[in-house]
């Protein structure tokens, strides 16, 4: 191959990257020749890569189930998934907050305890969804498998390594801090000990990052787990999208779950409202009580993940047994940690 | 949920009108009417189209409609022994094609009679 033609196919192949891999696979080829063709008439187009651009992603989010209805419903079953298991995961940060907070101390302003009991409850909800839609679906996991299918036991492989790392990683962190409930008080509504892993677990979620001098006090294994902890709650959402997206689910599975999304879309709708709720009381709060601007922040990513999961629900319409279709502050923990 | 009353999870019901392309219906009309004297790859299609209508069709562009009109079984893809493959017409899309063109003629003709009517003829 030549030079410039080599330098075309390169451009080409780059442009094509776009494309999500399902969509290169079957135009993958015959685009790039049109590409080449359009190169060879216009050297340079940047409207013409624009539209290549905006094409792609728009692309990438129907295979992600959320711009079409002509995707598999387990695509967009697994977008609405991790969607909401980014918004669980805020909410648990956000959570544990309060809920650290009562331990010691009750809110003392209406705003704050209600919408403590309104977050609270929207979160018991979320993890009992969270609960039923897990069972079947490991259950359907096993029985891949069963079948050896290689396919699916490799991303399921690394999201229960990664769910085990979470886990034993929180439940070290927890009991490291007295100050986030490890004390055995137990007042509030959240069990001391469960707020201490939530907090633990989300303990990456701080405005500490805007602080690096103070950062650099912390135990180097708490800086470890912080920055580490996202990477593998991103690798384990990752991996549980993929492993979804690879199962071939039953019709009724697929509607049951379908119908469990919509039960969590509308509970985490409830959370962010209850979230809202305490931001808007600020002025009555006091200490971890007191929202911050990450939590602030915090919200806003909320109400967007809300945002994907909705577009992915659309993409579910009418999925499932005719059943389920519905009509129509500042806290220094005793390691220094505190979330503002 | 909300939107949780459509009928099913597949393609749209479309009764072969490129009406459900919304802002697809343009580029879709201008291939279907380009395929319709003959199969042609993309490239053919983009100068065909640039040739008869004067709009050139940006790469994405083109392809987002032909997967579109693919999918509703319009056009369909025929084997090729290199990497350009070429579409032709279906039945359907033939047909979808002739009712939209008449549709288009009686708003043409309406109008022109008006136009006529009201600021005479050109």
């Amino acid at each position: 191959m030549s030079a410039p033609a080599d330098r075309g196919a390169r451009r080409a192949a780059r442009l094509l990257q776009w494309y999500p891999r399902s969509w290169r696979a079957r135009y993958g080829a015959e685009f790039a020749e049109l590409l080449l063709a359009e190169f060879a008439e216009q050297p340079q187009n940047w409207r013409r890569s624009f539209d290549v651009a905006s094409h792609g992603l728009l692309a990438r989010l129907a295979d992600a189930g959320l711009m079409s209805r002509r995707q598999p419903p387990e695509r967009p079953l697994a977008t609405a998934g991790c969607a909401l298991a980014a918004f669980g995961a805020l909410a648990v940060a956000m959570l544990a907050q309060l809920a650290t907070g009562w331990q010691w101390v009750s809110p003392g302003s209406s705003y704050v305890t209600g919408a403590t009991l309104v977050m609270t409850l929207a979160a018991g909800c979320i993890g009992l969804i969270g609960l039923c839609a897990a069972v079947p679906v490991i259950w359907q996991v096993l029985l891949a498998v069963g079948r050896r299918n290689g396919r699916v036991m490799r991303p399921a492989g690394i999201a229960v390594g990664c769910g085990v790392a979470l886990a034993f990683g929180a439940k070290h962190f927890q009991n490291s801090w007295p100050g986030t409930g490890g004390t055995g008080a137990e007042h509030g509504l959240v069990p001391g000990g469960m707020a201490a892993f939530g907090w633990a677990s989300t303990l990456s979620v701080t405005s500490f990052w805007a602080h690096p001098g103070l950062l650099g006090r912390f135990p180097a294994a708490e800086l470890a787990w912080m920055v580490l902890s996202p990477v593998v709650g991103i690798a384990l959402a990752g991996a549980v999208v993929i492993t979804v997206r690879r199962l071939t689910l039953p019709q009724p599975l697929v509607g049951y779950l379908a119908g469990l999304a919509r039960g969590a879309w509308w509970a985490s709708a409830a959370f962010a409202a209850g979230a809202a709720m305490w931001m808007l009381g600020r002025s009555s709060a006091a200490g971890l009580f007191r929202p911050g601007l990450v939590d602030g922040a915090e919200l806003v990513i909320m109400m967007l993940a809300l945002a994907v999961a909705l577009l992915a629900s659309l993409s579910l319409r009418g999925v499932g047994p005719p059943s389920l279709r519905r009509k129509g502050g500042v806290k220094t923990t005793s390691a220094g940690v505190k979330k503002m | 949920m909300p939107g949780a009353n459509s009928p099913s999870n597949s393609d749209p019901p479309d009764g072969g009108s490129l009406v459900t392309f919304g802002r697809y219906a343009g580029p879709a009309t201008l291939i279907l009417a380009s395929l319709a004297d003959g199969a042609k790859h993309g490239y053919a299609l983009t100068k065909d189209i640039e040739q008869f209508a004067g709009v050139r069709l940006a790469p994405g562009t083109l392809y987002e409609a032909l997967s579109r009109l693919e999918g509703q079984g319009l056009i369909e893809a025929l084997a090729s022994e290199d990497r350009r493959r070429p579409y032709q017409l279906t039945a359907a899309g033939a047909e979808a094609l002739r009712v939209h063109l008449a549709d288009q003629r009686r708003v043409a003709d309406v109008g022109l009679r008006r136009l006529t009517r009201s600021w005479g003829p050109a």
